[in-house]
């Protein structure tokens, strides 16, 4: 990944601090904290020498990588060693009631219902006491039918289900003009990956050879599988379900050249989506869209699957099984996409080599994208993973931002690196909705038109909701970000967002900040912190119900929650007794962690795609540690 | 040694000029020219001995440059190390192609303008006005005004140790720039007058601008950042003056500036003029030299006894750099007058009622113009709201038309263009451009239509708000002088 060859000594940051080696805990622990930071960045090295697979800087629920594992009876990609990796992963993912749970630690009917079938396709006895423990599960959440979409979707792909059972869509809607409400260009990139190579599977209809999985249909008493309801209870849903078998009937009626050419749309589409690495938009638009090319006739040898297959291989890496019944071993993990391009950037906030600077700079975007059509800006900022040309990540560019303003002065990456953190700035600012907050991927991507129809599978099209903690936090990093970069609230850009911050956390604080997840609250008070002023009434309350969160130990709970915690009270401007005491904890937690080892503890993140939204972020403990323990020696904390 | 009023070969003078920097000393030069016969008594008083010590204006348009040239002031300041300056590079962005807004394009002009670095500006005059008649006082303030009834008569002056001395004038001149004291004294208001915020300024010794000779506008940060060559050395290098907008609200002070300006600023200037700027700004021992933007909408700029000319007679943002421009047409205008009075007799005052008021009516004309063109593209290049933004990118598209729009554009910024009708045009085109590029943006197909409104609704407002600014310039242009009086105090 990085550039080897000149990956000489690490650069320190210039407002760096110097770590003596003497026995202050604090400069220790930042100093132990800077290594383990460096391990997970070489740790997520995809050019790692002999047959060291990298490690995910961000661990998915098992759904990839069940996917990929079916996907590959069609592709016949996966080495017999990988293949039993990846599955060591999934069994020893699967909890001791059977199920296999989400990053919330909850059964999931679609996850289990995967796992199920994938340990199925390797050969378990459906016999054995986990895989009936399994199916259990998924009876008792209403049987497989009742999965997401993409799991129904394979389900008919491998012949369990009839089609008439996943939604329709007509095909009439890709013809029309993406500017159109209607049309799949107003999708949020991760729909519009799924459902356009959706359009091509269910029209051939493609037909994958998998085990039989219909021992997880819930079965009338009459021994037929209960079909789903695809719409929500109610007038609308039914009008809705309606509507849904006036298309799939229309299918049988002559409809002239129309279908033909939506075909001729979508396959165009997906060719020219195909981004720079050989992926589409994360692992499951990557997935759908090999498949409708091998169903649309694109033959094992074409370079389009073979740069696919490719992508999803460098995607994959190992990982310690979160939960599960083996939690804690390593195993192999189809990641969403490459290393997170944003988890890289706050791995490198507390220093970074030359060569790995000038690698990420490299990963700019420099040619147009889809997410620029809604958006009146030019070419910049960074995509989610390495390699990416066409899908600008708003999360990402921030991270990295943040990352290249601590370069220092006399790293030869400073040119540089201002050009692309100007370009940056531009794309940022573009990425602002009318009301104020700003959009991760594309403009829109949350407001989805057809999102308001009764589907079951509605929230699929869009990217959150326009008030989730997701937008929030993405609005105060952004926020945070050109503060730095020298604009406040003369501009009526940084204004209009810090008038939907207030509203959005007036109504949410206890939700957010005092019963939210500690990233989110220390993004938030970086934000209030460098963009409002200083007797801004929010500021006052955040670090109020900030600091009550902290134990009588010190500590905020584990050691990324600390370090949450602490940046966000050094933001605010304090270093006084309690950040105090949790610098300390966390100088005392990090100096007991031994050098090169993965933590066992990785906090639940909201940093995945579509149907995988949450994961695991390993390397948040010492990264965030190292970004804790850093601002507060730089603000003077002793 | 510095002369002291006593050393002061009178003891009433036609004229005191109060300021000798470029508009002082470049009336004092115009008024002596003027008197043919050398009649007339003309003193320059300034309260600094060498050069005010902080920086100032330093960019003159090719109008201002044929000024000094015609008050044979222009070859000194060449030989000083002034460079000819050949425009204006503006870059929207660093990563763009700039808009080269040439002087030469501007029929009828001189093809060049000049920038000098302050200090060897105000020496290089100073010791020219040296060799007329007229005398120079250094290191005296103004401390009051003597008044002769509703009339100013002459200053009370202040020297070291507080020493206080009278001087009788017909006409005082009031050149000590937009916080002057002269205008206070004689309670001109100077209402409108706001701090803009502030200009930083640091010095690179040859610097690699993207054309040598020009001035540079770097717009993208959150104010604009100019760059402009002020001075041929002996040795061959040039040094070049970079000047960064800041808000009125400093947001750092001394040290913590040149990071801020480092972290905020330069990264908004292209390579690699940015990486000396960066070199340049950390090198640089104490603090930064500073200056406050005012806008200071044109006061009464004459009144019995007393005139203002330069900055202390209305001054606005630098950025279209026609401060110094304008007061070297102050100082014509008054040379105008002064010619026309030359054949007065001696016992009659060089400067009548009739003088003072033609010189207020002309000085009406040009001021409100430049303040309104000063005013709208700060606004525009500053780019703080969705109007504003949408009017910057319309001007760049508007640039981008044709030479012809450059060379009109560039007529009225640097200070040739007075025909009210072509201001009415270049603001209409602007205006269609705003909204073209609003309601069709440049790299969005599908930007949403709200947006789109909404950029053009605030476009609109901003346009909207500029009317009566338009029709002030309008009216200032077209209106007959002898609706023009003196008022009295």
């Amino acid at each position: 990944m990085f550039d080897r060859n000149d990956a000489a000594a690490p650069l320190a940051s210039s407002t760096s601090i110097r770590v003596e080696h003497g026995t202050d805990p604090l400069a220790s622990g930042l100093r132990r904290a800077q290594q383990l930071a460096t391990g997970w960045r070489d740790r997520a090295r995809s050019d790692r020498a002999g047959d060291e697979m990298p490690w995910l800087l961000h661990v998915p629920d098992i759904g990839p990588t069940c996917e990929v594992l079916l996907a590959d009876r069609l592709f016949h990609d996966l080495g017999a060693h990988e293949r039993e990796a990846m599955v060591s992963f999934v069994r020893g993912s699967q909890d001791d009631t059977g199920a296999w749970l989400n990053v919330q630690g909850e059964a999931d009917l679609s996850l289990t219902t995967l796992g199920w079938w994938t340990l199925r396709d390797a050969g378990d006895d459906p016999n054995s006491d986990a895989m009936l423990r399994a199916s259990r599960v998924v009876h008792r959440l209403g049987g497989a039918q009742r999965a997401n979409f993409s799991v129904r979707l394979w389900l008919a792909m491998g012949g369990q289900i009839p089609w008439s059972w996943l939604p329709a869509i007509p095909s009439e809607l890709f013809l029309l003009p993406p500017h159109v409400w209607l049309s799949p260009a107003r999708f949020s990139p991760w729909a519009r990956g799924i459902l356009t190579p959706y359009l091509l599977i269910a029209r051939a209809p493609a037909h994958l050879q998998l085990p039989d999985a219909r021992p997880l249909l819930l079965p009338h008493n009459d021994g037929k599988p209960v079909a789903p309801r695809l719409t929500r209870p109610g007038l609308a849903g039914d009008l809705l379900q309606a509507f849904d078998r006036t298309v799939k009937l229309s299918r049988k009626l002559p409809r002239g050249p129309l279908p033909r050419l939506a075909d001729n749309r979508a396959l165009a589409w997906i060719d020219e989506h195909q981004q720079g690495h050989g992926g589409w938009f994360s692992v499951r638009p990557t997935l759908l869209s090999l498949v409708a090319l091998r169903v649309m006739g694109a033959a094992s040898g074409d370079p389009r699957l073979r740069s696919g297959l490719d992508h999803l291989r460098r995607s994959r890496g190992r990982a310690r099984i979160p939960h599960g019944r083996n939690a804690g071993e390593t195993a192999l993990v189809q990641g969403l996409g490459g290393p997170s391009l944003d988890v890289l950037g706050g791995l490198m906030g507390s220093g970074a080599h030359e060569s790995e600077v000038a690698w990420m700079l490299r990963q700019e975007l420099t040619v147009r994208g889809p997410w620029q059509a809604r958006a009146d800006a030019a070419t910049g900022g960074w995509p989610h993973e390495p390699g990416a040309t066409h899908h600008l990540d708003v999360d990402s560019t921030c991270s990295i931002l943040s990352a290249l303003s601590a370069l220092p002065e006399d790293s030869s990456q400073v040119t540089a690196s201002w050009a692309t953190a100007r370009r940056a700035l531009d794309v940022l600012f573009a990425m602002q909705e009318p009301d104020g907050r700003f959009s991760r991927f594309e403009r829109g991507e949350s407001e989805v038109m057809m999102r308001r129809l009764p589907w079951t599978d509605a929230d699929l099209l869009a990217y959150g909701r326009s008030d989730d903690a997701g937008h929030l936090r993405l609005t105060a990093r952004v926020l945070g970000a050109v503060a730095a970069a020298g604009f406040g609230d003369d501009d009526d850009r940084v204004a209009r967002a810090q008038r939907w911050m207030e509203q959005t956390l007036s109504s949410g604080l206890h939700e957010h900040v005092s019963a939210g997840p500690l990233s989110t609250v220390a993004v938030i008070a970086k934000a209030l912190g460098s963009s409002f002023a200083p007797n801004h009434p929010l500021r006052a309350e955040v670090e109020q119900r900030l600091r009550t969160r902290q134990r009588e130990d010190g500590s905020f709970g584990a050691m990324h929650d600390t370090a949450y915690a602490l940046q966000g009270l050094v933001a605010l401007g304090h270093t006084d007794v309690q950040p105090r005491r949790a610098a300390h904890w966390l100088a005392n937690a990090v100096n007991r962690r031994a050098p090169g080892t993965a933590d066992a503890v990785s906090p639940p993140v909201t940093r995945g795609l579509g149907l995988s939204p949450a994961g695991f972020d390993p390397s948040a403990g010492p990264r965030e540690a190292a970004l804790a323990l850093h601002a507060y020696s730089a603000a003077g904390g002793q | 040694m510095s002369k002291t009023p006593a050393d002061l070969r009178h003891s009433r003078y036609d004229v005191v000029i109060v300021g000798a920097g470029l508009a002082g000393c470049a009336t004092a030069r115009a008024l002596a020219r003027a008197d043919r016969f050398q009649r007339r008594r003309i003193l320059l008083v300034d309260r600094h001995n060498d050069v005010h010590p902080r920086f100032s204006g330093e960019l003159i348009h090719p109008r201002g440059a044929q000024i000094l040239d015609d008050l044979g002031l222009f070859s000194a300041l060449s030989e000083a190390g002034g460079v000819e300056v050949g425009g204006f590079a503006v870059y929207e962005n660093a990563d763009a192609r700039f808009v080269d807004l040439s002087y030469a394009d501007v029929p009828d002009e001189r093809p060049r303008g000049l920038s000098i670095h302050h200090k060897a500006l105000v020496r290089t005059l100073r010791k020219d006005v040296r060799e007329d008649h007229s005398e120079l006082l250094e290191g005296w303030s103004v401390a009051d005004l003597c008044r002769d009834g509703n009339r100013v008569d002459g200053v009370v002056l202040e020297g070291p140790g507080r020493v206080r001395h009278e001087i009788r004038a017909d006409l005082v001149i009031a050149a000590d720039g937009k916080s002057s004291t002269v205008r206070k004294l004689a309670g001109i208001s100077d209402q409108g007058r706001t701090t803009i915020g502030f200009t930083a300024g640091v010095e690179l010794v040859d610097a690699s601008l993207p054309r040598s000779s020009y001035a540079h506008v770097f717009l993208g940060a959150w104010g604009p950042v100019l760059a402009y060559p002020i001075l041929n050395e002996a040795d061959g290098t040039t040094r070049t003056r970079v000047t960064f907008d800041l808000p009125h609200y400093l947001p750092a002070k001394g040290e913590a500036l040149k990071q801020h300006l480092l972290r905020t600023y330069i990264p908004f200037v292209p390579a690699p003029l940015s990486a000396q700027l960066a070199a340049a700004v950390n090198a640089h021992q104490g603090p930064l030299h500073m200056a406050p933007t005012v806008n200071l909408p044109a006061p009464s700029a004459a009144m019995p006894g007393l005139v203002l000319v330069g900055d202390a007679g209305g001054c606005s943002h630098p950025i279209t750099a026609s401060g110094m421009t304008m007061g070297l047409r102050d100082a014509q205008t008054l040379g105008l007058q002064a010619e026309r009075r030359a054949d007065a007799p001696g016992d009659e005052r060089w400067f009548d009622a009739e003088s003072l008021r033609r010189y207020r009516s002309e000085h009406d004309r040009y001021v409100p113009t430049r303040q309104a063109l000063a005013d709208a593209i700060y606004e525009a290049f500053r780019g703080g709201e969705d109007g504003s933004r949408a009017i910057r990118r319309a001007l760049f598209e508007y640039w981008g038309s044709g030479a012809s729009a450059r060379s009109r554009s560039m007529a009225l910024l640097s200070c040739a263009e007075r025909r009210p009708h072509v201001f009415l045009t270049e603001y209409l085109k602007t205006a269609r451009h705003a909204l073209e590029t609003s309601l069709v943006p440049q790299h969005a197909s599908m930007y949403p239509v709200g947006d789109r409104v909404r950029r053009a609704r605030g476009a609109a407002r901003l346009a909207r708000t500029k009317l009566g600014l338009v029709a002030q310039v309008m009216w200032a242009q077209v209106r007959p002088g002898w609706l023009t009086r003196i008022e009295t105090r």
